[in-house]
């Protein structure tokens, strides 16, 4: 995510004279690496295509499996990110999915490669299931449960860091609050990866400030046991709102660890062309 | 040692649509079409922008009607607005449009179901979080607004927040919120104005 880039956003809505079906979407961008043998690398976030049979949607295509609260939550172009970057689930990943709108909440389910953002066929799969109730922008608040099981690759971006699927299984809750200028959300995931036992606890306070909560500071606390051994990861940033297209952010992350602190800054632009 | 990485992204939206995910869509079109319509078979999304309409004439226009001047990222001539057209069948049973505007702490996204005529069937506020939520989204609040249509919000003065007629009679169900009362109002008069400018062209009922 943190790397200079340009990229595009294209929808287009599927339509009759008796109303919208469905959608295609794709999002790519071209990466450059300070480091390594390719100093650009074309990545694909959005390559969908979506319709609607009766009251369920579908997908097929590269989009957001169904786990976590990373699947209900739009962090594109931010820095703190959920625990899809800790290797919980991913960010997007190949495959169909299936959800459906209550009064209540949704219900979504997913049947994806387990693999991110490149699409490999070792035997990896991930399915995926999420339940929430409440719906934020109405109720100001929303708590889900995740389930999912697989095989899965380890992958980080385009780079295949394993050539074996490894059994993946965890089973999560989450939960959003707003009120007044605040924003809460909590995640908590328990399971196995890669052979060994994991636990993970998210959390991301967010504070506004200005007219239109145009400058937003936020803390994020991460912690990750694995087997046992605990990572404890503290992050911090802060985002203004420029202009309608342009957003400066800044981020940083730091653990016990030496030589393991970032400091990020990102000045990020979105226009219609 | 610390690293500090500079990040610079760009991102281009290749559709009018897609720019519109930055305006004021509703959340859940299909749940929340299907409970202001019941009877709706669908719906159509189309976007809309003062820029790509009337341009600056019709900017000023809207100012001007609307009676207080435009603020903020979500108020000026390319602020695409997404405008569901609720279908049965064919036919169009109305419209749903929504707007952002400034609140005491944050935006609010207040939307109107409006029927062909352009009177309010509707009225539903999604984005807010305000600690006067629960009283500026309950049904009574929202049913104040029913039956009601631009002219009769022609009359309500925004920058003081007086009205006349059947606005008059709204009440705030938060006193102690007057600025997010407020905010709810000018949104109403200022989403009425753009419909009426957008669809309507004037054919007040």
């Amino acid at each position: 995510m943190q790397k200079p880039s340009a990229g595009f956003d294209w929808l287009q809505r599927l339509s009759t004279a008796e109303g919208d079906w469905g959608r295609v979407a794709v999002q790519g961008r071209l990466a450059w690496n300070k480091e390594g043998d390719n100093r650009f690398e074309g990545q694909l976030y959005n390559a969908y295509a979506a319709g609607k049979v009766q009251e369920t949607e579908i997908w097929a295509g590269h989009n957001r499996p169904a786990q976590g609260l990373a699947s209900a939550w739009d962090t594109h172009g931010t820095l703190l990110q959920p625990l899809t970057m800790y290797g919980f689930g991913y960010d997007r990943d190949w495959g169909a999915g299936a959800g459906r709108l209550f009064p209540w909440g949704d219900v979504r389910a997913s049947l994806t490669t387990g693999s991110g953002m490149p699409l490999y066929f070792k035997g990896n799969w991930l399915a995926s299931a999420r339940a929430s109730g409440g719906v934020l922008e109405r109720d100001n608040y929303s708590a889900g449960l995740s389930v999912a099981r697989g095989r899965t690759l380890d992958t980080m971006g385009l780079h295949l860091m394993e050539s074996a699927p490894e059994t993946y299984g965890t089973v999560g809750a989450d939960g959003t609050v707003l009120w007044d200028r605040f924003s809460q959300r909590l995640e908590a995931v328990t399971g196995r990866r890669q052979g060994q036992n994991v636990r993970a606890l998210f959390s991301r306070t967010g504070v506004g400030f200005l007219e239109e909560s145009r400058l937003t500071i936020e803390a994020q606390p991460v912690a990750v046991w694995t087997d046992g051994r605990e990572t404890l990861e503290w992050g911090g940033g802060a985002s203004y709102v420029l202009n309608k297209n342009w957003t400066a952010r800044v981020m940083s992350l730091w653990d016990r660890r030496p030589y393991n602190q970032q400091v990020v800054a990102q000045l990020y632009g979105y226009f219609k062309i | 040692m610390k690293k500090l990485l500079i990040a610079g992204a760009l991102v281009l939206a290749a559709t009018a649509s897609l720019w519109a995910a930055v305006g004021c869509d509703l959340n859940d079109p299909d749940r929340d079409v299907k409970r202001i319509f019941p009877e709706s078979t669908g719906y159509k999304t189309t976007y809309l922008s003062i820029k790509d309409g009337g341009g600056l004439q019709q900017l000023a226009r809207v100012i001007n009607r609307l009676g207080d001047k435009f603020s903020g990222p979500y108020e000026n001539i390319d602020v695409p607005y997404t405008l569901y057209e609720i279908k049965k069948g064919a036919a169009t049973l109305g419209y749903i449009h929504g707007v952002n505007q400034k609140g005491t702490y944050g935006g609010i996204q207040v939307f109107l179901a409006l029927d062909p005529q352009g009177v309010i069937r509707g009225f539903y506020i999604q984005k807010l979080t305000s600690r006067a939520a629960t009283q500026l989204r309950s049904k009574s609040f929202a049913r104040q607004f029913i039956g009601l249509s631009l002219k009769d919000f022609d009359g309500y003065n925004v920058p003081f927040g007086r009205a006349e007629g059947p606005v008059a009679a709204i009440r705030n169900p938060a006193p102690e919120a007057v600025w997010d009362f407020r905010a709810v109002m000018r949104a109403v008069k200022k989403n009425l104005i753009l419909m009426d400018e957008f669809v309507y062209h004037g054919a007040k009922p």
